[in-house]
């Protein structure tokens, strides 16, 4: 009896330390910094608490009628593996939020498919580069702004339809980004935990500095 | 012997619906874009081709019977892992367990989908294993390839003590917590299969899944039959404990079994030993039944837990 417990605590300990090599798979990752400009589905809570909830279960990218919530690889690290991502420049989300209605823990939290829903979401915050856009440089074009799903809010054109973003209304839904005509884009939505990571940076330079 | 060859033809019929569920809710991706693109079976043919044609009319036909079929496919989605089945959600719970140590909180749907999962466990025992897991399909016909190679070759048979499964469990939770839930990945074989099934399907494209396949494969085809389902996947583990007590159980008819006979402890996939009434881990896959030669093993209702003493001195 004394023996048989002395094997199970044995294989225990040695079943128990097999799993935690799995991070010696990150050498195979590219690392590529590529998830920094990918954008969670709409809903999606805070990045940390995302990846808390995210079990990779794979039913939102299930669901998405526009084939834009692709399941990330080995490439994009470890804790990212199997979650779900959208690359806005291939094939933006288009707020239909079905994904939102299917996720079983809650990771993207449940909106209506409204305007109400749409403002709700915060995936991003979308860039525009006057040197690259067609519409700075005196070609009128405007692509983007009829591209908005909240035109007028979170969007507004100026002389020669020169698109201005409203951060405080922009969801980041990378419509715009898609849409964009010049190559490459003139405009670009950059992630919020992208955002969050380079305003604690910037914080931590100024504190280094002084 | 008949009973038993029912059983495996069963387990064998309902894994492989399992697998044909998981293609098709892969598809059910494309059917989603078409019904959002075109929502016309005309343009679906002059776009996508006849084949994608035909499965977009098939699936609108099916789900229309229910209602909107738009609505109706959305309610069916994702993998053994965690899927929803007509707006019913399974939960698979090593997912519970993993989303209960890292974020501490269970939605109630999420919470709901064990009801079905542990159910079924306490009613049968460990019958997911040979009757749900599409993986185990996979490790099944490894095992006949197996046991065709063992008629040339020497290849041996390891085996390992219970805790081994229990501390990839502890390990994969306490992984899952340091870095993330994909570590299960690499842990749960059916997880895996899901994965591949659904990057090749959906997105045409290999999954890293497939590397962590064709490791328990192996591990299968050298370490002894299904190797990885006995010592390796921690769900097996897992709802073996939960049927312990069982309400149906493989039985044994003690006045007919053949005092020298082990064939039942050679075939048995789990290294079971019916001959002595020990069915803790069985599967109910069948194959004891079929190999018994005085037919003394069947499956009923589990004796009463206080044994009678035996009346032969």
């Amino acid at each position: 009896m004394k023996l048989s417990r002395l094997g199970f605590l044995r294989a225990f300990a040695a079943g128990s330390v097999l799993p935690l090599f799995y991070p010696l798979l990150d050498k195979f990752s590219a690392k590529t910094g590529r998830r920094r400009r990918l954008l969670r589905p709409p809903g999606a809570r805070p990045e940390k608490e995302f990846l808390k909830d995210c079990i990779s279960c794979g039913q939102c990218a299930n669901v998405c009628p526009n084939q834009c919530i692709k399941l990330s690889d080995l490439e994009d690290g470890l804790e990212n593996l199997g979650t779900p991502i959208i690359d806005a420049r291939a094939q933006a989300c288009i707020l239909c939020m079905a994904c939102t209605q299917v996720c079983p823990t809650q990771a993207l939290e449940k909106l209506p498919a409204t305007k109400e829903g749409i403002r709700a979401v915060k995936m991003g915050l979308a860039f525009v580069s006057e040197e690259h856009c067609y519409s700075f440089s005196g070609r009128t074009c405007g692509v983007c702004y009829r591209a908005c799903p909240l035109p007028g809010e979170a969007m507004t054109l100026g002389l020669y339809e020169q698109p201005h973003v409203h951060a405080e209304h922009c969801i980041g839904c990378g419509l715009c980004e898609q849409a964009c005509i010049k190559m490459p884009q003139a405009i670009r939505v950059v992630p919020f935990a992208e955002l969050a990571r380079q305003a604690a940076e910037d914080q931590k330079a100024l504190e280094d500095q002084s | 012997m008949r009973a038993g060859r029912s059983l495996l033809a069963l387990s064998i019929f309902t894994r492989t619906g399992v697998i044909a569920l998981l293609c098709f809710l892969a598809f059910l991706t494309n059917y989603h874009n078409l019904k959002r693109g075109y929502n016309l079976p005309r343009l679906v043919e002059l776009s996508e081709g006849k084949g994608m044609r035909i499965f977009y009319e098939k699936t609108d036909a099916f789900f229309s019977t229910f209602g909107d079929p738009a609505e109706e496919a959305q309610k069916n989605a994702g993998m053994t892992w965690s899927i929803r089945l007509g707006g019913v959600p399974f939960t698979d719970p090593i997912a519970a367990l993993s989303v209960l140590v890292k974020s501490h909180r269970w939605e109630l749907g999420f919470a709901l989908g064990l009801i079905i999962p542990l159910s079924l466990a306490l009613l049968f025992g460990r019958v997911f294993c040979s009757y749900i897991c599409p993986a185990s399909l996979m490790f099944f016909a490894i095992s006949r390839v197996r046991r065709l190679l063992l008629k040339f070759f020497w290849l041996p048979e390891f085996t390992l003590n219970r805790g081994f499964c229990w501390g990839i469990l502890v390990g994969g939770l306490i992984t899952a917590v340091w870095i993330g839930h994909g570590v299960w990945t690499f842990i749960l074989p059916y997880f895996a299969l899901g994965q591949t099934l659904f990057h090749g399907i959906a997105y045409g494209a290999l999954s890293f899944s497939l590397g962590s396949i064709i490791v328990f494969s192996l591990l299968d085809l050298i370490m002894g039959k299904q190797f990885t389902c006995r010592y390796v996947c921690p769900t097996g583990r897992l709802l073996g404990a939960v049927g312990t007590k069982s309400v149906f159980s493989l039985k044994r008819d003690a006045s007919t079994c053949i005092d020298a006979c082990t064939s039942c402890i050679d075939v048995c996939p789990m290294k079971v030993a019916p001959k002595f009434d020990e069915t803790l881990d069985c599967s109910m896959c069948g194959e004891c039944l079929t190999i018994c030669p005085s037919q003394c093993l069947s499956i009923g209702l589990r004796k009463s837990s206080t044994p009678k003493p035996d009346p032969s001195p």
